[in-house]
């Protein structure tokens, strides 16, 4: 039996030295690895054959289909490569566009909120919110704005009843969490604010703020302006420039409005920035003692700052947006771009 | 307000170039806007904050300038020589409400000579932006604008019984003004009247019946100071603004009633010649104490975050003309000018300081005491929410709070309370708050179809105002508007509710009246959970749509309640699960969830999931009947399942179908 095994190794070792296509591997792998092949007719002997033999018989067998399928695969590889590089197949085009798959977007004043948010986080600051439909008490006379004074003139206000109002400002919830809480008090109130301003490229009757309110002991103006230039570099950039200018609020003293350099045209004046190099972002100060007076707090023992920023204004200067109402015409082709 | 340059040049010396005088102005809290180069001078115009009245004359700025530079103010000349003749044989004065008014004073100048102003005068007057009338009038404007003063005459020949009565407005009466405007008057309205009738609405605007005309002889000249909030109640009420409203509502100087009366008298003899009455009527009752405030230095420096040296703050107070009365340790006693009533607090006098020790040399401290910051739960599912959506390629929108009051925007899904309307409203288009968000969305799915975008999937995170008791309620929703199908919509919500940790136990029902005015029939449910609605969902109505979307609005702050996100490991089974394919067929009238309860109700063992995946009706199928296919998991924790048993499970599982729903195995 053993003979017949080496004749056909000899005869295999032949045939394959005779192969010239990669049709004929294809043959002969039928030959001698089909299911009516050569080796599986020498399998169904095995159980023919007397015991002490069939183990042996078996081993060799299987030695034999080891050789013939490895000299069969590397047959089978070399024509692969040579077929490869003597013909020329299908173009594999890797500059075609890739699939892309959908994925909307945040509205760019969300995606501004959240930049501001996770700046102040970083420095400590909660997320507070309050109602957008307020009591004239939180929007005014808490705030230090009394009745008929000409500083109202800056905040003209929708009514909805006699002391019930849209609030007008986002520091509304400054008094709202420290009637709540004693200090020390972080946070940040991001909110819709309402006036009766007709709207045009630079006005709308609803937009967005951002309020800040530090209070603890033995804070400083040169807290607030470290923490503002924290926030600036971080959502400006690094070379950005900032102005500190006095100015009034009635519910803080002193007051301060800050400019940054126009990212625009770099200082030298645009129409952007009115021709003076620097574009106002945000309004801040000390908080007034008269605030703290409102919410019962030592104004000895506690000092704080507090700080508004107009999200609009802000992303526009970001992305030198030149019109509000895009904001909330809500164009996909404008919403696609942030 | 407009300064002229060449003007302060006449009450400061400086040396700095109209941007360079602009560049320090701003610095110290007077913003310029504008420099504008006007008949070879130059006009500054500069924002004076409401708290700044005394920055509303050419003089005030001029001390701002003395306080930043160091320069030393020279004041105009004020004296001129009168007449033995007093101002009483020519006048008599009653003051009715010394609150309203706190000063009056007059004088009076006969046979002046009325014309042209000098050319000088009238380039000044042009500069600021004001149109020269006569030279009694200019001069009075030219005064207001030197001291911030509003000062008004009377031609004093037209005022009758020689009478000025400063008393509110009886009823009935009226005035017309000199601009023309004829206005009722209210009792509440301080006016200036003669014996007769209301010749001035006090501090805001002067009569036509007694201004000064080409044919005045003698004049009467009131310099006064009027209550800001009387005037700027009385002004909006009129609707008439003026210079001197403007002014008076701010809050003008006691004490600079009578330098601004003289000064003006002085500049009328020198250009309209006549002769001026000797004295003055000067009524006043409530001469104001001049305010004492102690400044800490320590208080200073740690308001600040300074080391200031006391030295430097009595040098600043010095220049900005505030009085020091005592210096000692760290304690500095000042006296405040009568024309900074703004000034009345230790806090204010630290304002002052820092802002002529300029903002900008106080320094940036980074060294704010560590504190960590926490996202509330409610920060948590928002920007879950968001992140979830636009990864399913959802564009996050904005639209107004205010709406308007068509029946659409009407449409209150949350409360059976009505919606909550602006008193004053600019427009009807923006006049109600809005009490769901879906018909804003649909309005930018339209806009959107008319500017070429065919398909959207839009959402919006925002707030409905629901009447409630003195302050609305407001209700954080969520707006889902998408061109996909019901099931897609559907699959979405639920999704998103998994990622929130909410277990679906939500049960859609078939929705009601109200959802049918956004809904189309039939193609609309309400969606609760546990024992709350947290929504609604259904097919848009024919809104002028091409292809009708799918739209959800949801609870937001239901979401925000049930969300949890505590998760625990559950352990991955070692043994293979089974999975079988089955088909059966039911009745047309029984639903999917009939099937999925029976199935689950069974309890057959070590069945750990059935999920639907075809619905069938045709050739094969009997009519009145469908066939449902769906695929059950088998899965063991601790061994691998014999076919045998799951085969006993599958066939507890079928006769239940049978018996229950009447379901019988489809055949291949």
């Amino acid at each position: 039996m053993i003979e017949k095994l080496d004749k056909i190794k000899r005869n295999f070792h032949a045939e394959t030295k005779k192969v010239s296509t990669i049709n004929d591997i294809e043959q002969l792998k039928i030959k001698y690895l089909g299911r009516k092949g050569i080796i599986n007719d020498l399998m169904k002997i095995i159980p023919t054959l007397p015991s002490e033999q069939r183990s042996l018989f078996g081993q060799q067998i299987n030695l034999l289909k080891t050789d013939v399928t490895n000299i069969i695969e590397e047959a089978h590889k070399r024509f692969h490569s040579e077929s490869s590089s003597k013909v020329k197949k299908e173009l594999f085009d890797i500059t075609l566009p890739g699939k892309h798959p959908f994925i909307g977007k945040k509205h760019p004043l969300t995606q501004t909120i959240d930049d501001i948010k996770d700046v102040f986080a970083r420095l400590g600051f909660d997320v507070a919110y309050g109602p957008e439909v307020e009591l004239e008490y939180y929007n005014f006379e808490a705030l230090n704005i009394p009745t008929d004074h000409p500083s109202r003139t800056d905040f003209d206000t929708f009514y909805i009843k006699n002391d019930v109002l849209l609030r007008s400002q986002t520091s509304t919830v400054q008094i709202r969490e420290m009637e709540k809480k004693k200090p020390p008090i972080r946070i940040i109130a991001p909110g819709r604010v309402y006036r009766p301003d007709t709207v045009d490229a630079r006005h709308s009757f609803m937009f967005h703020q951002v309020e800040g309110l530090l209070v603890d002991e033995g804070v400083s103006f040169a807290d607030l302006k470290g923490v503002l230039n924290q926030f600036i570099k971080t959502y400006f950039g690094q070379d950005v420039q900032m102005r500190f200018r006095p100015s009034f609020f009635p519910f803080t003293e002193p007051s301060a409005e800050v400019d940054i350099s126009c990212s625009i045209c770099g200082r030298k004046g645009c129409s952007v920035c009115s021709y003076s190099g620097w574009v106002e972002i945000l309004g801040a100060g000390m908080v007034d003692p008269n605030v703290f007076k409102a919410v019962h707090y030592d104004v000895e023992k506690y000092s704080g700052f507090a700080f508004g920023m107009g999200v609009e204004r802000i992303t526009m200067l970001k992305y030198c947006i030149d019109d509000i109402r895009l904001f909330y015409e809500n164009d996909i082709r404008f919403l696609s771009q942030f | 307000m407009k300064i002229s340059c060449n003007w302060l040049k006449d009450y400061i010396c400086f040396y700095l170039s109209p941007q360079e005088l602009a560049d320090k102005l701003t610095n110290a809290g007077l913003v310029v806007a504008d420099i504008k180069s006007v008949e070879e001078d130059f006009c500054l115009e500069v924002e004076v904050t409401s708290n700044r009245p005394d920055c509303l004359g050419i003089i005030g700025i001029a001390r701002e300038v003395a306080a930043v530079t160091g320069g030393i103010l020279r004041y105009p000349e004020t004296n001129y020589i009168c007449e033995s003749i007093n101002v009483s044989k020519f006048i008599n004065i009653v003051v009715d409400d010394s609150i309203l008014c706190p000063r009056y004073t007059a004088r009076v100048i006969r046979n002046v000579n009325i014309k042209q102003s000098p050319e000088w005068m009238q380039k000044r007057l042009r500069c600021l932006g004001l149109r020269p009338v006569n030279n009694i009038v200019d001069i009075t404007n030219y005064v207001m604008m030197e001291t911030g003063q509003p000062l008004h005459t009377f031609d004093l020949d037209k005022l009758s019984g020689q009478k000025v009565i400063v008393r509110r407005a009886m009823a009935g009466e009226e005035i017309v003004a000199i601009n023309g405007a004829r206005r009722a008057l209210f009792h509440d309205m301080l006016v200036i009247a003669d014996s007769k009738r209301p010749v001035a609405i006090a501090g805001i605007i002067g009569g036509k019946d007694t201004e000064i005309s080409e044919s005045t002889k003698n004049i009467l000249l009131e310099c006064a100071q009027f209550e800001p909030r009387q005037v700027r109640r009385t002004s909006r009420a009129l609707g008439i603004t003026s210079d001197s409203s403007y002014r008076f509502e701010r809050g003008t100087d006691f004490e600079g009633v009578d330098f601004a009366s003289k000064r003006a008298v002085r500049l009328i003899k020198e250009i309209a010649g006549g002769e001026i009455a000797g004295g003055i009527t000067d009524i006043n009752s409530n001469k104001p104490v001049k305010k004492k405030i102690t400044l800490r230095m320590e208080r200073l420096n740690r308001i600040l975050g300074l080391e200031m040296k006391r030295d430097i703050a009595v040098d600043i107070l010095n220049r900005l003309q505030f009085k020091i009365i005592n210096e000692v340790d760290n304690y500095i006693d000042v006296e405040v000018p009568g024309f900074r009533g703004d000034v009345y607090r230790e806090i204010d006098l630290i304002e002052e300081i820092a802002r002529i020790y300029g903002y900008n040399n106080i320094p940036t401290k980074t060294s704010i005491s560590v504190r960590g910051s926490v996202k509330s739960k409610y920060e948590r599912v928002e920007d879950s929410i968001r992140q979830f959506l636009v990864c399913l390629g959802f564009y996050e929108v904005k639209t107004f709070s205010i709406v308007d009051k068509s029946p659409l925007q009407s449409i209150n899904l949350w409360s059976d309370s009505g919606g909550i309307d602006i008193a004053n409203p600019l427009r009807q288009e923006e006049s109600r708050l809005r009490t769901c968000l879906l018909p804003s969305l649909i309005n930018i799915k339209i806009y959107n179809m008319h500017h070429g975008v065919e398909k959207v999937k839009i959402f919006e995170i925002a707030k409905v105002y629901l009447a409630d008791d003195r302050l609305p309620r407001e209700k954080t929703c969520l707006g889902i508007v998408a061109d996909v199908d019901f099931y897609t919509l559907k699959g979405i919500i639920e999704s998103l509710l998994l990622n929130l940790g909410i277990i679906l136990n939500c049960e859609l029902v078939t929705a009601g009246v109200i959802e049918s005015k956004l809904f189309k029939d039939g193609k609309a449910a309400k969606i609760k959970l546990s024992s709350n609605i947290l929504g609604y969902l259904g097919e848009a109505k024919e809104f002028g749509f091409k292809t009708s979307p799918y739209m959800a609005e949801l609870d937001m702050d239901l979401l925000v309640e049930k969300s949890n996100f505590t998760k625990k490991y559950q352990t991955l089974s070692q043994y293979p699960p089974v999975f079988r394919d089955l088909a059966v067929i039911i009745k047309e009238d029984y639903i999917w969830a009939d099937i999925e309860n029976c199935v689950k109700n069974t309890k057959a063992n070590y069945l750990e999931e059935i999920n639907f995946f075809d619905i069938y009706r045709g050739k094969q199928i009997p009519a009145g009947m469908k066939s449902i296919a769906f695929n059950l998991c088998f899965q063991s924790q601790d061994r691998t399942l014999k076919s045998e048993e799951v085969d006993l499970a599958v066939q507890t599982i079928l006769n239940s179908l049978q018996e229950t729903l009447g379901a019988e195995l489809r055949k291949q």
